[in-house]
């Protein structure tokens, strides 16, 4: 027994161990970036492996003269927050329809809003540009915010609907009974009841939202650029300001990071819409 | 109101929303696939605007294809797709059988997850046509060769990411399944890539990690041939290792290698979310099936093999689908790392075209929804049949 006790415990810390490694080698990019963006320019191209230097704050500082950060983050908040509220504001009604008043059609309905998340954007590109060049709309933050509500909205959904299933509805008829209308049940009943779920899928929305880089690049120029668009343009011809280039990296995925690790669980149902549990 | 209209009226902003945002630019993708429709042509300026009477039929997609003519062109997209076919129902088949092949009673433990076979079916799906291509089409070019040079970019780089992601997922979920001090912190550490935006991601690698001479690449490999050199001069070992060449860095933006720097990339983000996929069902897994197991004196590989893998094949197959119709989308990475040099996929082939030719923009827009939904299809169904429990 004592072997076998003494075996178990040495593969329990060599696989610690291991988890360790891979945790630490998959952080590690990111490490590197954050470590890179407090290094001067000429620190941060030196053809060694710097990890001892006098860190600096210059890159932070620069970041609005060089890059106009501040313009582009506000963009990006903007965005990203009224196409998160407006999704929720389309959301909650339906999934509310949705899981206390089912119908026949509404897993047909719940299928096909899936399906819409799974057109390829590319096949749409042209007649995007078309559309919103003909009207108007090009480069402004309303056809950002609209296409970001709308490629948002069946997660929305489908995350919400979930949520609501998991509650009695005995509740909400009670809520009838006392006399209550539809939009009081929602805003008195549902709403608290299911603060949570709605908490995290507005979470899940909205980092979705700001990561978001394939209509934010291609529908907008400067007026209502996004994060995305600052970082895609700033591509190869700054090979030798990579501390600026951290900083502005770092700054542009911190908040999301820090808030994607208080949504880990949320991920999982929202991205597979429940099918693993 | 009514017991039928309200939730109707609550569901309608909605449904007609994603109905304009489907219906319309999807429409006018179908049209402008059917006619003559070019930017800039001063030879025929007509052309510059869309319009009925430039139809131009199948032109767009033959075009596209690089063959004229429904048959050819029915027979160019038959062949790689019976190929793809034949593949996944041998690899299939093949899969099936090998998990079958075992101790009488493991097999019945495993045949308790019901549809194994089909859902390695899926699996195979979508990671036979990279083989089918890389194998059958290699260095093969269809007419113009564009279409199918960017198709076999986009089913390369999908399949290569799903197979490293699915790989390293299961590893990496296996692994941190049990208990063991800072697990939660390591967990915070391997889920952070996926929240990294695209465009950073990119940027962040291609400069950064993978650059030949200012990247953690070249660092690397000038720091080994530094050991190599000082092995060559080294008194007594000197004379074996002078026979060692020194190494040299890899440039991710050439044309060859540029598909790779793309994979690697994508394959850092994706990873952790399949570990927490799969990480989240195995926290379903039948414990008291484990034990018995145990009891019965199945090895580690057998447990793995028998129980885990069966359990784990429902949440792989959702993986590998979410991933496929994610990738298959790819492009700021792309964009990026070699602006299509040489990993050039269907959405950026189609961003090209829309430079100037509308028409064939559209054809290939067309196609690109046509390889999204037989994956979307099969997502569907699974999704669909949890829906209602």
């Amino acid at each position: 027994m004592a072997i076998v006790a003494q075996t178990t415990r040495r593969s329990r810390i060599s696989r610690a161990t291991l988890a360790w490694i891979v945790g630490l080698l998959f952080f590690f990019p990111i490490f590197w970036m954050v470590l890179t963006s407090f290094k001067t320019d000429a620190d941060a191209v030196k053809p060694e492996f710097l990890i001892w230097f006098t860190p600096t704050l210059e890159n932070y500082a620069n970041m609005t003269e060089n890059y106009d950060y501040w313009r582009f983050a506000t963009n990006s908040v903007i965005t990203s927050v009224f196409a998160t509220v407006f999704a929720l504001a389309v959301g909650i009604p339906c999934a509310y329809a949705m899981a206390f008043r089912p119908s026949r059609a509404t897993k047909d309905v719940l299928m096909w809003m899936l399906s819409t998340k799974m057109l390829p954007a590319a096949a749409v590109l042209y007649p995007m540009t078309f559309l919103t060049k003909g009207l108007g709309l090009y480069d402004t933050h309303f056809i950002v915010i609209m296409v970001l509500m709308l490629i948002n909205l069946p997660i929305v959904v489908w995350m919400l609907f979930t949520y609501f299933k998991e509650i009695p509805k005995e509740i909400i008829e009670a809520g009838q009974m006392d006399g209550v209308n539809t939009f009081g049940e929602i805003r008195e009943i549902l709403i608290p009841l299911a603060w949570g779920g709605i908490a995290s899928t507005a979470l899940l929305c909205f980092i979705f939202s700001w990561n978001e880089a394939y209509w934010t690049v291609r529908l907008t120029t400067t007026e209502a650029a996004t994060l995305s668009k600052l970082i895609e343009g700033n591509r190869a011809p700054e090979g030798l300001f990579f501390g600026r280039l951290s900083a502005v990296s770092a700054a542009a995925v911190g908040p999301i990071v820090v808030l994607g690790w208080f949504c880990q669980k949320q991920l999982v149902q929202g991205l597979t819409f429940g099918a693993v549990k | 109101m009514s017991d039928r209209r309200l939730p109707r009226l609550l569901q309608s902003p909605a449904v007609i929303l994603l109905l304009i945002w489907m219906i319309v630019p999807l429409g006018m993708t179908l049209y402008f696939s059917f006619i003559r429709y070019v930017l800039n042509n001063l030879r025929r300026p007509e052309w510059t605007t869309p319009s009925f009477s430039n139809w131009r039929g199948w032109g767009n997609y033959d075009f596209v294809l690089g063959v004229k003519g429904f048959w050819p062109a029915a027979f160019d997209l038959a062949i790689p797709l019976a190929l793809i076919a034949v593949a996944v129902i041998a690899g299939g088949a093949a899969l099936k059988a090998y998990l079958d092949a075992g101790p009488r009673d493991l097999v019945r433990r495993a045949r308790a997850h019901l549809g194994l076979g089909h859902v390695i079916a899926y699996f195979m799906l979508a990671l036979l046509p990279m083989i089918g291509f890389v194998f059958f089409f290699g260095d093969v070019s269809f007419g113009t060769g564009k279409f199918w040079l960017a198709m076999k970019n986009s089913l390369f780089i999908v399949g290569s990411i799903l197979f490293l992601t699915v790989t390293l997922g299961i590893l990496i979920a296996v692994l941190i399944n049990r208990v063991f001090p800072g697990r939660g912190i390591v967990r915070v550490m391997l889920i952070s890539p996926f929240f990294v935006m695209p465009a950073v991601n990119a940027v962040l690698w291609i400069n950064m990690i993978l650059d030949p001479v200012l990247g953690l690449q070249g660092l690397a490999v000038a720091g080994i041939n530094g050991v190599i050199d000082s092995l060559q001069t080294a008194p007594v070992v000197g004379s074996f290792f002078s026979l060692w060449p020194d190494l040299e860095p890899i440039s991710f933006r050439a044309t060859q290698t540029s598909a790779y720097a793309v994979i690697i990339m994508v394959t850092w983000q994706w990873t952790p979310f399949a570990v927490l996929i799969l990480m989240t069902s195995l926290q379903s897994e039948d414990q008291q099936q484990k034990e018995a197991a145990i009891l019965d004196g199945a090895g580690a590989w057998n447990q793995f093999r028998f129980l885990t893998l069966p359990h784990l094949a429902r949440p792989i197959a959702i993986v590998v689908m979410i991933q496929a119709i994610f990738h298959l989308s790819l492009y700021a990475e792309i964009e990026i790392v070699s602006r299509g040099n040489g990993n050039k996929n269907l959405p950026y082939l189609i961003g090209e075209f829309a430079n100037n030719n509308i028409g064939a923009a559209s054809a290939t827009g067309i196609y690109a929804v046509i390889l999204a939904n037989i994956v979307a299809i099969f997502l569907l169904r699974m999704i669909g049949k949890t829906l209602m429990d």
